[in-house]
């Protein structure tokens, strides 16, 4: 039960009818029985809320910074009319907004009310309550009760770097052979013979050929097609740190503290992966700290990124030291034939010597092993500013971490392993270009 | 409704049946409780206030016996509450009694003063320099029973009687009786044509101590001095002492109806503490994700080198990011050694060898200024060997 603001103003209507009443003490007192009487009529003639019925429709998916409706039907099987309000509870995170929705159902009907979604974070979103407030005849009073509704809505991961995909699939498409400014492709692999033309590049003449027929016959080239693309995903505390601005608008508080590593990290697979399926190539995913947070195989290449954003969305960073030796040993257990590793985490000196530098060469013996990191603005900033002495103990303290950085990639590039470090905005990109880079060398 | 694919709903408001379930064992603890509070006070006999030295009051510290016995003796006894009534009962055959002093203003004081009639004031200190003019308290002293050793004739014949409290230093022409420690603690003398006694304690007129010693006879003797005893008892509780002129109080001006409105509105308050009180459905809670920048770790390791002027580190770290950055542009494979890099940069910029050298692998710098200028030489040389 609920009271309404028109029973507190009829209460204090009241000291106007004490103040001149002959007999103050028993007008508080009948004063007092009238409004628990009415309270108790209004009660008891409210639309029962516990006999509502309630189903959801409306959609399960939503990228990032768009907006969302889920629609709630009520109805109403009681024989008096609800008339009130219906607050929808999602989590703050959620973004639900009409926080209250007015509701009038008469018996035997029933209504349909829209929530409108737009989250702030990613990840599984669970619609808590539905909770109804059936106002009386009079409306001093209300019934109050609460149902519960199931329903989840995914927020995916945002895609940011898409529009950076036209591009590279205009440089894929150049490695193909396919693009008109480029006779010979710079593919590796042995596609077919054909006929030579003016114009075509004379050290691509194959004279073995040549010399069966009576004919110059050219050998053409494509990218290599059909390899495996494995990107595995550090979920480990590293991954949880801020850096950069957060992209999507509309999340104030995600705008100061920028966007964690481990997002950054998805635009790029995403971006690598999209690239990659276009080029033919399958494209796995695996999620790890200490055990497989996703793992994501066999998607065929049509509803590839569909999956794998599906796959993504509730991964959150888990604030525990990745665990390199368990993430190597399940890179190995999953990928049996060669393939191309694209571990995404941070290129951080303690976490990296401890854990997977010594493991490293179990991996890059059997597969093309790429490192990506996403480097923070924030630290380069530092070590630029050096006005004052607490500005050069910061950019001294922000050089030593660069220095670390280049120490590790290094290291890494020493053990043959290719290493991508770029700021938040570059890194989608420049992961897309070191895949193409690979593919045109034709080292996957 | 084709699109409507979820399960139904599920109500999870309480029912009557399970918060009756829920409920009854803390109602029963209520319950118990609240008649483990009443019982004792419904019990136990609807006892009066206690009400020290009232002529109404029949209790231990009550002066009903003395009353009495006035009574008896002839004396009318009145009894009144405020000063107004006070002194419209007092006539010229009257003493006042006044047993307490506490809830006097210095206007009601002096009034009393003013009116000129015998007064016997017992037991209390305060206005006494406006009600007994001369009479001063002194030391507080034990009561106990005490001789009269003097010549007033009302102690002289009552003989030993409890007294005590206050000793007081009396004014010429006074008689100062039951002395405690050389002072007296009843002293009486004449003032402004009447008779004005003081004794430092009333406990001998109270009902428990009345039949001792000669408190009686001393009480008797005092009081029953006039034939109408006005007696000036402490008002009950409640009852302000700010009793006007025609002895009314402000409240007394104030229709009862207002007490009543503000009882109405207090109700109205706490029907809208219920409305606004009342959530529309529960408090969600989420788990949310740690916020934490990536680059407070630099920042920490920053503010300690600045914490700790930890210049040779700094230094250190800048001359090696410098190093690290001039060797691939001075065209040196990253081994390279000091002499090559600095030869190099030299030759490339111009500058003293000497001067290069101190600045890349030179002592760190001896104050936080030479860190700043370190600093900028080490950007303006990095500028130099990348802008040539």
């Amino acid at each position: 039960m609920a009271l309404t603001g028109r029973a507190g103003l009829l209460a204090a209507l009241g000291a106007l009818v004490v103040l001149v009443a002959p007999d103050p003490p028993m007008a508080v007192l009948g004063l007092a029985l009238l409004l628990a009487a009415l309270v108790l009529l209004d009660l008891l003639f409210a639309g029962s809320v516990r006999g509502l019925r309630f189903q959801r429709d409306g959609e399960r998916l939503v990228r990032l910074g768009e907006s969302v409706t889920v629609g709630l039907v009520v109805e109403n099987p009681g024989r008096r009319r609800v008339r009130g309000v219906v607050r929808d509870a999602w989590p703050p995170s959620a973004g639900a907004a009409p926080r209250h929705l007015r509701v009038d159902v008469p018996p035997g009907q029933r209504r349909r009310l829209v929530t409108t979604l737009t989250p702030t974070r990613r990840g599984d979103r669970e619609a808590v309550t539905v909770t109804v407030r059936s106002l009386g005849p009079l409306g001093l009073a209300a019934r109050q009760g609460s149902h519960l509704v199931p329903w989840s809505v995914r927020v995916l991961p945002p895609f940011l770097s898409r529009k950076h995909l036209p591009a590279k699939l205009a440089r894929l498409r150049e490695l193909d052979g396919r693009h008109p400014a480029l006779v010979r492709g710079q593919g590796t692999e042995f596609d077919s013979l054909r006929e030579y033309v003016v114009g075509d590049d004379v050290r691509s003449i194959d004279w073995r050929a040549s010399a069966r027929r009576s004919d110059v016959v050219v050998r053409t080239w494509r990218p290599e097609r059909d390899r495996r693309v494995l990107i595995v995903l550090d979920t480990g505390r590293t991954s949880a740190g801020r850096v950069g601005v957060a992209p999507q608008p509309g999340q104030a508080s995600g705008q100061a503290f920028g966007w964690p590593r481990l997002d950054w990290s998805m635009d790029a697979a995403l971006l690598l992966a999209a690239l990659a399926a276009r080029a033919g190539d399958r494209v796995d995913f695996l999620a790890y700290d200490r055990t497989v947070r996703a793992w994501l195989s066999g998607a065929s290449r049509t509803d590839l990124l569909s999956s794998l954003v599906n796959a993504m969305a509730p991964i959150e960073a888990e604030l525990v030291e990745a665990d390199s030796p368990g993430m190597v040993a399940a890179v190995l257990a999953r990928a049996r034939r060669r393939c191309l590793v694209v571990l995404l985490t941070d290129l951080n000196a303690a976490a990296m010597e401890e854990g997977l530098l010594p493991v490293l060469p179990r991996l890059s013996s059997r597969h093309t092993v790429l490192v990506a990191a996403v480097a923070d603005p924030r630290v380069a900033a530092m070590a630029s500013e050096r006005d004052t002495a607490e500005q050069v103990y910061d950019a001294a303290a922000a050089e030593r971490l660069r220095g670390e950085r280049r120490r590790i990639t290094a290291r890494l590039r020493g053990q043959g392993v290719e290493v991508v470090d770029a700021l938040p905005e570059d890194i989608a990109p420049a992961l897309a270009d070191a895949y193409l880079a690979l593919k045109a060398a034709g080292r996957l | 409704m084709s699109t409507v694919t979820a399960p139904s709903s599920v109500s999870t408001s309480p029912t009557a049946k399970g918060m009756w379930r829920s409920g009854r064992g803390i109602l029963l603890v209520a319950l118990l409780v609240l008649a483990t509070a009443l019982v004792p006070v419904l019990l136990s006999s609807p006892g009066t206030e206690d009400r020290r030295l009232d002529p109404g009051d029949s209790s231990d510290v009550g002066a009903q016996a003395l009353a009495e016995l006035l009574g008896r003796r002839g004396v009318t006894v009145v009894r009144v509450e405020s000063v107004f009534a006070l002194l419209a009962a007092a006539g010229p055959d009257s003493q006042l009694l006044i047993t307490d002093t506490g809830f006097l203003t210095d206007y009601d004081a002096r009034r009393i003063a003013g009116s000129g009639r015998d007064r016997l004031i017992v037991g209390a200190v305060r206005h006494l320099d406006i009600l007994a003019k001369g009479v001063l308290a002194k030391e507080h002293v034990r009561a106990r029973s005490r001789e009269p050793r003097c010549d007033l004739r009302q102690a002289a014949r009552a003989g030993s009687a409890y007294l005590g409290g206050a000793s007081f230093t009396a004014p010429a022409g006074s008689t100062g009786c039951y002395p405690a420690a050389g002072r007296p603690t009843l002293v009486r003398y004449a003032l402004d044509g009447g008779t004005v006694t003081v004794a430092g304690d009333g406990s001998f007129m109270t009902n428990l101590r009345l039949a001792e010693d000669g408190n009686a006879a001393l009480a008797m003797n005092l009081a029953g001095a006039r034939p109408r005893l006005i007696w000036l008892a402490t008002p009950k509780a409640g009852d302000s002492g700010l009793a006007g002129p025609e002895g009314r109080s402000l409240g007394d001006f104030i229709p009862a109806g207002v007490g009543w409105a503000i009882v109405q509105l207090a109700v109205a308050v706490g029907v809208v503490a219920l409305w606004r009180g009342r959530r529309l459905g529960p408090v969600v809670a989420e788990r949310l994700p740690v916020v934490v920048r990536a680059s407070e770790t630099v920042e920490g390791r920053g503010r300690l080198y600045r914490a700790r002027r930890a210049r040779d580190r700094a230094a250190l770290a800048l001359r090696g990011a410098a190093i690290d950055r001039l060797a691939p542009r001075l065209g040196l494979p990253p081994t390279a050694s000091p002499e090559e890099v600095v030869a190099a940069a030299a030759a490339r910029t111009g500058r003293d060898a000497p001067e290069v050298r101190s600045a890349l692998y030179g002592p760190a710098p001896v104050d936080d200024g030479a860190l700043v200028a370190l600093a900028g030489y080490l950007d303006t040389l990095e500028r130099q060997v990348r802008d040539s």
